[in-house]
């Protein structure tokens, strides 16, 4: 983590901080052989693959130049070490890593903090399994980093946890490191049915909103108590009396202050037109509409504030306010301007997110560099990290997937995966297929 | 991609056909009405053909008359009617429309709203006598979503939270009323052994049946009683038959639709669809089966690795669980994508379903992902045409493209299987159906704004 971004993120963020260097230590405690390959430190050239690079297009007979966890060098002509090991591939597809900007495996159920339309206070950190198998079936998918967000039962819900999925290390290792914090809100449906079965407000979309609006105003009244008492501290006025720190407030000011992605669980245009008034009264930025199945009806509207959609292929019907879905949605928005993702908000599907991006060229029409954005270099976006993952460019994480058969049709499968340089997937090897981990480990 | 620059020509005679009905693979043009006249002859030309029971024919015709297919082979060995409309196929596959095997299509529209689902009644667990037919809606907004993607039949069952929740039937995805749909009433029954229909887990809540025994003791009394049904009113025949008119007659048992209900699967007329996955729960629940003699169609067995070798030698049918359901924690990440090819090795007739209702069109990207992961190409077709078509007793008609079967023919971009394949075409029993759905409105709709 920088320590710009630290500052940023402001007391809340001192915990990761710790947590980052504490992590450092546990990888020594490794096993030598674990840490040998998991070193962050490999050297190694892919060669004669075809490369779907989703930043320069498709580079056929390509070669990737790997070191330190980095992509050194990419292209048709690399110039690499004689002493880099050589992988041949031959007849296969390399890609960047896919990023699945909307999932909750991992959490060990623990999705909903339920008992409040309002809980930022959350970190879905405090509830990350890392021992959780379904890590391990995202790598196989070629899935090299996830969006771990709280659910959709809350207006406003906790703040999510970035990881990479490098099954087999401990929970700390697995952290995005410099990723910035993102916090997950909701609308429509969930909250309404969570909180309208106990006779609780919200049950309509009217109160929704109204909770919303509730917990920001009083965010803003704590940043002005919090205001004058700097104010007076500044001025050496001994009448200054410390206000008591909420943490759920604190959360809240910090997304006013443009501290947090703001990741919202949204259906409905009309939801996405009032969820983007409520941004700019109390002056934040959206950075992704989720699900956003309705997002055809309003592209323009999302375009013009340049957020973003992380969105299903393909479902539709499971409720009410899916029932408008088309499969023409990503297409449909991405041409109007809009930065579309595929995700998966589920463990079952997050497993071919390959397919399902592939999907947006049977439906629509995309280019093979579309659909290839929707799965790598767009969901980075929506999670901050397009500076350092999500496509194949000199200086980004070596966050690659060796792929047999082509990637964007119903045949293509992950061979091998790496993250930051180090192979955590091969399908050649028995077992689970991870070059170190075993059961118990 | 498979951006297919494909252009369909259709004879400028054709009183329907227009410029509408020329559409880019993949484009977010308008579909057009249907094109071609059921009632004339129609000649597919020029396309790949996937027959499925002789091979792929190149450059192939495939003649449509009267709803039955009359002719198909290479060009030049077809002799086209004079008076045929032609669909040129030239770059397209041309391939028997696809049949899923389980669906819950006409039985739900909206999943979180109790009022559009008549999935299943949980009231009681053994429910024979419930028919999907009674509950079947043709004009589900679903039904066209499927046939989009090229399914053209499917059997609906009711879902399998009951161990015996009702009887299936079998459809085919267009008509104009659930008459014309509804293929065959009451084709199968499903028994369902995965440990779900279990009544509740927890002791202070628990229901009969709470547990595995609860449900096959629970089903053995019901098709016990069936026995002692059919016992009793064939004595009560006998007695009448031989009662002189000068006695008073014997009194007349009361009718059990329940147990009547029973009486086809007893007898064996009828398969029973025999749902479990785990190697325990698919062995009680076929022993349960052949205690009764009844005709199995194996479904699921999606964690059943450890018995494949003794399932195959039951020489049984199976509908594939879905490959898409979570191998077991200690299991590799591919044990159920490898099933299909596993059982295929085995000599096991597989046909694939997609358990589905709103997502039935993914059921040809599964059998495509079964491919990646072992399955040879020309089984995972077979298991989505000639296969389901025999296990349901129905390839005299569907399956293949064939002389003599109905014409229920698909016309793509490419691939079947592939995820990027756009559908052009479907005819169904002849009748080249409009590729206009709820959402291809929404699409148009909202894009020419």
């Amino acid at each position: 983590m920088t320590s710009k971004s630290a500052r940023q993120a402001g007391r809340l963020r001192l915990l990761p901080l710790v947590l980052m260097v504490v992590a450092e230590g546990l990888a020594a405690q490794q096993p030598a052989s674990f840490s040998a390959t998991h070193s962050g430190k490999n050297e190694f050239v892919i060669q004669n693959a075809t490369l779907l690079t989703t930043t320069h297009g498709r580079i056929e007979h390509g070669s990737v130049y790997v070191k330190d966890g980095k992509i050194v060098a990419y292209g048709s002509n690399v110039s690499a070490p004689a002493s880099a090991p050589m992988i041949d591939a031959e007849g296969k597809y390399v890609t960047p890593g896919i990023i699945d900007p909307h999932s909750h495996m991992a959490l060990d159920g623990d999705v909903n903090e339920a008992t409040s339309p309002v809980v930022p206070q959350m970190m879905m950190k405090d509830a990350f399994d890392y021992n959780d198998k379904a890590i391990y079936r995202a790598l196989a998918g070629g899935v090299t980093s996830s969006l771990l967000l709280h659910g959709s039962a809350d207006m406003i819900g906790g703040q999510a946890v970035v990881i990479k999925n490098k099954y087999g290390l401990d929970r700390d290792q697995m952290l995005f490191p410099g990723a910035p914090q993102s916090i997950k809100f909701a609308s429509g449906e969930n909250p309404k049915r969570v909180f309208g079965d106990k006779k609780q407000l919200p049950s309509t979309r009217m109160g929704n909103f109204e909770v919303m609006r509730e917990a920001f105003t009083q965010a803003k009244d704590y940043q002005r108590t919090w205001d004058e008492y700097n104010d007076k501290v500044k001025k050496n006025d001994k009448t200054a009396t410390r206000p008591k720190t909420d943490l759920k407030l604190e959360a809240l000011v910090q997304v006013m202050q443009g501290k947090m992605l703001v990741q919202i669980h949204c259906y409905r245009a009309d939801e996405f037109l009032t969820e983007i008034a409520i941004a700019n009264e109390f002056g934040y930025k959206i950075r992704a509409f989720h699900h956003a199945l309705e997002s055809y009806k309003v592209p323009e509207a999302l375009a013009k504030n340049d957020i973003a959609i992380a969105t299903f292929a393909d479902w539709w019907g499971y409720k009410y306010e899916a029932w408008d879905a088309i499969p023409w949605n990503a297409v449909l928005a991405m041409r109007a301007g809009v930065r579309v993702a595929i995700k998966s908000d589920s463990d079952d599907y997050m497993r071919r997110l390959n397919q399902e991006a592939a999907k947006t060229m049977r439906y629509g029409g995309a280019t093979e560099d579309e659909a290839m954005k929707m799965l790598t270099l767009n969901p980075a976006w929506i999670m901050g990290v397009e500076d350092k993952t999500g496509s194949i460019d000199v200086g980004k994480d070596a966050d690659l997937v060796l792929w047999d058969g082509y990637p964007l049709s119903s045949y293509g499968v992950p061979a091998k995966v790496w993250i930051d340089g180090d192979l955590y997937f091969d399908r050649a090897l028995p077992g689970l297929g991870m070059p170190q981990f075993q059961e118990g480990q | 991609m498979t951006k297919s620059t494909v252009r369909l020509a259709i004879l400028a005679s054709l009183l329907t056909a227009t410029a509408s009905a020329q559409q880019k693979a993949g484009s977010l043009a308008k579909t057009g009405p249907t094109t071609l006249d059921p009632a004339k002859p129609i000649a597919i030309t020029g396309g790949k053909l996937l027959t499925i029971t002789h091979g792929t024919v190149e450059n192939g015709i495939l003649v449509i008359e009267n709803g039955k297919i009359t002719a198909v082979g290479a060009a030049g060995s077809v002799k086209v009617p004079a008076n045929a409309q032609i669909l040129d196929a030239k770059g397209m596959t041309v391939y028997p429309g696809l049949i899923d095997s389980e669906s819950h299509l006409g039985l739900t529209e909206i999943s979180a709203e109790r009022n559009t689902n008549d999935l299943v009644e949980p009231s009681d667990e053994i429910m024979p006598h419930m028919h999907v037919a009674d509950a079947f809606h043709a004009e589900s907004a679903l039904i066209p979503v499927a046939r989009y993607n090229g399914i053209t039949n499917a059997i609906v069952a009711p879902e399998s939270r009951d161990t015996l929740p009702g009887q299936d039937s079998f459809i085919q995805l267009a008509g104009a009323d659930a008459t014309q749909m509804l293929l065959i009433r009451d084709i199968a029954m499903p028994l369902n052994f995965t440990g779900s229909q279990r009544r509740n887990e927890s002791f202070a809540n628990a229901q009969y049946p709470q547990t595995r025994m609860g449900m096959a003791a629970q089903m053995r009394q019901a098709f016990t009683d069936a026995q002692g049904y059919v016992t009793k009113w064939e004595e009560y025949n006998k007695k009448k038959a031989a009662a002189k008119a000068t006695d008073s007659p014997p009194s007349t048992p009361s009718r059990d639709l329940k147990l009547e209900a029973l009486l086809p699967y007893l007898e064996g007329k009828k398969p029973v669809i025999v749902k479990a996955e785990e190697p325990n729960d698919v062995e009680t629940a076929y022993a349960l089966a052949q205690e009764f003699k009844l005709h199995v169609i194996l479904n699921g067995l999606t964690h059943s690795q450890a018995i494949y070798d003794k399932i195959a030698q039951w020489k049984l049918p199976v509908i594939l669980g879905s490959i898409y359901d979570e191998p077991k924690e200690w299991q590799r990440y591919d044990a159920v994508y490898k099933m299909p090819g596993e059982l295929s090795k085995r000599g096991v007739k597989i046909a694939f379903a997609s358990f589905e209702s709103h997502q039935v069109r993914n059921l040809p990207y599964a059998a495509g992902f079964a491919v990646a992961f072992g399955l040879p190409y020309d089984e995972a077709m077979k298991a989505l045409t000639l296969y389901p078509a025999q296990i349901w007793g129905v390839d005299d008609q569907l399956g293949s493209l064939d002389v003599g079967k109905t014409a229920n023919v698909v016309v793509a971009s490419g691939d079947p299987l592939d995820v990027k394949t756009v559908v052009q075409h479907v005819f169904i029993q002849g009748r080249d159906v409009p590729m206009v759905n709820r959402q291809t409105e929404l699409r148009d709709r909202y894009s020419n704004r």
